[in-house]
């Protein structure tokens, strides 16, 4: 039989997704079911003096209305157990005292149309009394500014500090130190669908189910259980179909709460499905950072030590399940990446802002990788040297592997050097460097940037002690039904990711089964195996994998025991062919793994003795010693200075993720993570102005890059893995849109550079593009 | 009702995928709500209802629109095609289905598949609207990238999709069926 695995399967999932018989949440209609609706803050920050809902609480079709002071009374507030050096307030479910943001839930309406809904919003009368807003970081670090949390008495959460190695010492005897203040704008996730979800609660029964679109069926259930005081085992968290996410679908939010509560109420169904100004105004933001780095080097270059002071903006409140500090940790601990970076300083503070929650974004770590590798170039151009050269002369040699960053992790399997030098040949470099000479001349402005990255993908076992966030082992259960086709229960939550194929790939081959007898079944509580993190973090490709690639085993051993028994030979003689179980050698005497798993089902007294009736397996997989994606980045632009757009000529990938199950799969991950880390530099921008108002809540605003905008992305895959994991898959999630931002900022001031630029803005729209030629006075 | 009286409500009468349908809807109802929420035609998503995304793209009398942004008295007596109404053979499952279906399938175009609906609509029409321009050459990938720039995918910087219709347009020319 061909084995699947890495090969251009078509996807499970297409016939029902081209065919419009997809099921999103928004696609569920249940009988009797009610629509919900949020009046939300138009204020970034006021107190709530009282809220007047007569009016539509007698609205047409109106079936319910609770203030937040009556939605406190039926739930606990979100409380996230985060370090003690960062301040973690408890949020209500809607806003009761004040209001954080513009956007912020202050009453929730239930009604028979979401319209209906949406109109009775409208005669709630609220009270503010407005306060002064955090529209800034430096508003945030003023402590002369009214707090967000009364109680905390500043806007600053919290600060942390790490030293690595000696610093100081490296500092004194430094030949250089150059240094720079690096900004990332904020970013939304943007997924095509909004959140939504629909809560059904069974008065008789007692039973909530909830029909949602998390990417982790365990944590929804756990968390609306407690926020709802509810036994954990009278709630169902079933998912369909999720119209994807990028970390935004992460955690329960307000809304979750606030239907379920509606929905025990009134012992109807109640959907909510949000708009898409709701999403981007406050479904969650990232990426807005201050990063202040200075580094000690040599006069070749070689970087001895690097300090950074990271300030991260939150917003008002804190994901419910991460603590900030999770990201800047991420931060600190990756920055060292392949590099020779033996000490380093990291401090960290968060704030709060009267904006929207920071929330994990697809490689929510990026701003180490973007500023290193700005870093790298500012530090190439100080000392008149080629950035490449510099990168090659701090990354660490491919035999220097197995070696621990000096941040906890260990590097194995690294080999960007040789990526490098294979980036530096496919995208030719020396060419490009003549033909960008040649159009200087002519008065046109060519650049080449270049990022290096690794990618914790799901990284060694000694990362996630380093990060400070226990990485639990990925389970997965598989049946041999009784027709002798396989069931696989993964604890994943797809929502684009196209596990439905790329499980069954693994699956198939390692049961030596066609395709099409296998399922995967993921996003049912009822079925599915506990994972408190489902999807996300780009571990999947490994542990997930890892997962089925062991109950699937575990299943084969079962049917060679079952075979061999009714053979009279021996298990580890039985090969099972194309769904045939037989002797090897003999291949007269087989048997349809239906036969099989018929006898194992229905007829146990066939069965070896001792053995239980019917073929199932459970398999908890841990992830070995790699773990770590590599990737190099090259990204060739145009920039005209006439009009400050910036065009990608060319970009080229070259990527590690050791075996591939599906091309296309992870062509398709790498694409769309480039893809939106070009159009967080070019486009994308969740802009609030001074007073926190939000400036981008529509399509209009929040420009989000089309066909035309994207450009053609090259990937060359490199395959150096050292085999000495049982699964060798890595995953490819979040590496695209870590390494972009980085490529294309180094390729817009590699054209700039006859103009003296310095890049220190992630975000680079025409007008700063301008500022930066010298075009524009500097804003 | 949607706080209105039923004697506001307006009776629209229209053809969808080949069938005769009638809904009786608020004057305010858009076409994508009569198709989702009256006909149970969920296919047709909604992603921004306010015309920039395109996810909710089908063919009103064979040209592509919004229908976040018609209204569905504006459908009256019209025809509409949707996602729904592309496979030649519904019943047939993969063997049944469309070029622009194939083209995207064999591809492996989509990932979440939740803009997947709009981009179907908008490249049907666009490689009827070139077979009935009589266009004899393959569209060029700029071309396919244009006539694709209504629509808005954020899982898979678009090259996979464009791939697509470039197969689509090839199983069209090769079947000669629109």
């Amino acid at each position: 039989m061909e084995r699947l695995v890495g090969t251009r399967v078509t996807r499970v999932e297409d016939p029902r997704i081209l065919s419009g018989r997809g099921r999103y949440v928004d696609d569920l209609q249940l009988p009797g079911m009610l629509h919900a609706a949020f009046l939300r803050s138009p204020f970034p920050h006021a107190r709530i003096l009282g809220v007047q809902a007569i009016a539509a609480r007698s609205a047409p079709g109106v079936a319910l209305v609770l203030t937040g002071a009556e939605m406190a009374e039926r739930t606990l507030p979100f409380q996230l157990i985060g370090p003690e050096t960062v301040h973690c307030p408890p949020q209500t479910t809607l806003a009761t005292d004040k209001v954080r943001l513009v956007g912020d839930p202050v009453a929730i309406v239930v009604a028979t149309s979401r319209a209906a809904a949406e109109d009775a919003c409208e005669l709630i009368e609220v009270d503010y009394e407005e306060l002064p807003a955090v529209g800034t970081m430096e508003q945030a670090l003023d402590e002369t500014r009214a707090p967000i949390w009364d109680d905390l008495g500043s806007n600053v959460a919290g600060r942390e500090h790490y030293v690595h190695g000696d610093p100081d010492a490296a500092f004194a005897g430094a030949a250089r130190v150059v240094r720079e203040r690096f900004a990332q704008s904020r970013q939304a996730h943007v997924p095509m669908e909004g959140r939504g979800g629909i809560a059904d609660f069974d008065p008789a029964s007692g039973r909530l189910t909830y029909h949602s679109a998390w990417q982790g069926i365990a944590m929804t259930r756990f968390t609306l259980a407690s926020l709802l005081q509810m036994p954990v085992h009278l709630v169902t968290v079933i998912n369909g179909d999720i119209g994807g996410s990028f970390g935004q679908k992460s955690f329960v939010r307000s809304e979750d709460v606030s239907i379920a509560v509606a929905s025990r109420i009134l012992g109807r169904p109640v959907k909510w499905i949000e708009d898409r100004t709701e999403n981007l105004a406050v479904a969650g933001h990232a990426r807005e950072e201050s990063l202040d780095v200075e580094a000690a080097v040599d006069a070749d270059g070689t970087i001895r030590a690097v300090r950074i002071k990271v300030v991260l903006d939150q917003g008002a409140y804190t994901m419910s399940v991460i603590p900030s500090t999770l990201f800047t940790n991420i931060m600190r601990v990756m920055f060292p990446s392949a590099y020779r970076i033996r000490d380093l300083e990291f401090d960290a503070t968060i704030v709060f802002s009267n904006k929207a929650t920071y929330t994990a974004y697809r490689g929510p770590w990026e701003a180490e990788t973007w500023v290193r590798e700005r870093l790298i170039d500012c530090i190439a151009h100080e000392l008149d040297l080629d950035p490449v050269e510099v990168r090659r002369r701090n990354l660490l040699r491919d035999d220097e592997m197995p070696c621990p960053m000096v941040t906890g992790p260990t590097l194995s399997g690294i080999t960007l050097r040789s990526a490098l030098d294979k980036a530096e040949r496919v995208a030719d470099y020396a060419g490009f460097r003549a033909e960008q000479a040649a159009a200087r001349a002519e008065g046109r402005y060519l650049g080449l940037g270049v990022a290096t990255f690794i990618e914790a993908a799901p990284g060694p076992p000694d990362y996630g002690p380093a990060i400070g966030f226990a990485v639990p082992p990925e389970r997965a259960t598989a049946r041999l039904e009784a027709d002798g086709t396989l069931t696989v229960h993964t604890a994943q939550a797809p929502h684009g990711q196209s596990h439905e194929t790329t499980l069954a790939q693994v699956a198939a081959d390692a049961l030596g089964v066609p395709m099409n007898t296998v399922r995967v079944v993921h996003g049912d509580s009822r079925t599915s195996p506990f994972s408190m993190m489902g999807t996300g973090g780009s571990r999947a490709a490994t542990v997930a994998t890892g997962a089925v690639l062991g109950a699937t085993r575990e299943i084969r051993s079962q049917v060679a025991a079952v075979a061999a028994h009714l053979f009279e030979a021996n298990p580890d003689d039985i090969d099972i062919v194309d769904g045939v179980a037989q002797v090897r050698g003999t291949p007269a005497v087989a048997m349809p793994l239906a036969q099989v798993a018929m006898t194992a089902w229905m007829a146990p007294q066939f069965l070896p003795p001792g053995m239980s009736p019917g073929i199932e397996a459970v398999f908890d997989f841990s992830s070995g010693e790699g773990g770590w994606t590599q990737s190099v980045h090259s990204c060739f632009v145009e920039v005209d200075v006439e009009t400050g757009f910036v065009k990608i000529l060319r970009y080229v990938v070259v990527e590690d993720c050791g075996d591939v199950i599906n091309p296309a799969v992870v062509e398709g991950q790498i694409r769309g993570g480039v893809t939106q880390g070009i159009a967080g530099v070019l486009y994308e921008h969740a802009a609030y102005d001074e007073d926190a108002n939000f400036r981008a809540s529509t399509f209009m605003d929040y420009l989000l890059p089309t066909a035309t905008e994207a450009p053609v992305i090259e990937i060359h895959h490199v395959d150096q893995t050292v085999r000495t994991d049982e699964v060798n898959s890595r995953g490819v999630g979040e590496g695209g849109a870590i390494g972009a931002p980085a490529a294309l900022t180094n390729a817009i001031e590699d054209a700039l550079l006859p103009f003296g630029a310095v890049v220190t803005d992630q975000y680079l729209p025409p007008s700063k593009i301008l500022e930066l030629a010298g075009v524009i006075p500097t804003d | 009702m949607s706080g209105v009286t039923k004697s506001s409500l307006v009776d629209v009468e229209l053809v969808v995928n080949g069938e005769p349908r009638h809904a009786r809807v608020e004057p305010r109802r858009m076409l994508a709500e009569l198709l989702r929420d009256d006909l149970a035609l969920t296919g047709t998503h909604l992603g921004c209802e306010h015309g920039v995304c395109g996810a909710c793209t089908v063919l009103l009398d064979g040209e592509p629109v919004r229908s976040c942004l018609v209204l569905a008295v504006q459908a009256r007596d019209q025809e509409v095609t949707t996602i729904e109404g592309l496979a030649t053979d519904a019943g047939a499952g993969i063997d049944g289905m469309h070029a622009v279906q194939r083209g995207f399938l064999e591809s492996i175009s989509f990932q979440c598949g939740f803009c997947t609906p709009g981009f179907l609509m908008t490249t049907l029409a666009f490689l009827r609207e070139r077979a009935a321009n009589g266009s004899p050459a393959p569209p060029t990938d700029d071309e396919i990238r244009t006539a694709l720039s209504a629509n808005l995918c954020r899982c898979t910087g678009y090259q996979s999709i464009v791939d697509g219709v470039r197969r689509a347009a090839e199983l069209m020319a090769e079947s000669g069926v629109a």
